[in-house]
């Protein structure tokens, strides 16, 4: 249950640089986890699991739209 | 009581999301502030049990970013 606090913490330190992206990483696998962990039902883990693959899916299409921003 | 100390965390976590969405000035961090709010709001809707709610809201936010990026590269170039 602490990861909650864990990601929330990472979020909070998150802000200082312009490098933003892992650490949104490190918050979106401790949500999944808390996703996992909050309710005892066999479906929780097929809604952690595309909320996974969603959100690494949205981090990597910012990070590639930045890389190709820098490379023009 | 676990509970509510879950319920207080993700609700900073959507305040964060927010205020951050509103104060930075590049759109890239923009989009970086919506994917906190998300992540804070999507587990708020799993503790209520409305799990195929949670699956569909978690498969749609990521393609609506993805139709914004899109848009935002075919203004630059």
């Amino acid at each position: 249950m602490s990861i909650a606090l864990y990601g929330a913490a990472r979020t909070v330190l998150e802000k200082e640089t312009l490098l933003k992206l892992p650490f949104v990483n490190v918050m979106n696998f401790g949500i999944a986890g808390l996703i996992v962990f909050i309710l005892p039902h066999p479906l929780t883990l097929v809604a952690a699991a595309a909320y996974f693959v969603g959100s690494t899916l949205e981090a990597n299409a910012i990070a590639s739209a930045i890389a190709r921003r820098k490379q023009e | 009581m676990i509970e509510q100390i879950i319920t207080l965390g993700l609700t900073g976590l959507i305040f964060l999301g927010a205020a951050a969405t509103a104060l930075w000035k590049n759109p890239f961090d923009k989009l970086i502030g919506l994917s906190l709010l998300s992540a804070g709001v999507i587990p708020l809707i799993v503790m209520r049990g409305y799990l195929d709610v949670a699956i569909v809201v978690a498969i749609l936010i990521p393609i609506s970013t993805i139709f914004i990026l899109l848009l935002l590269g075919r203004k630059t170039s």
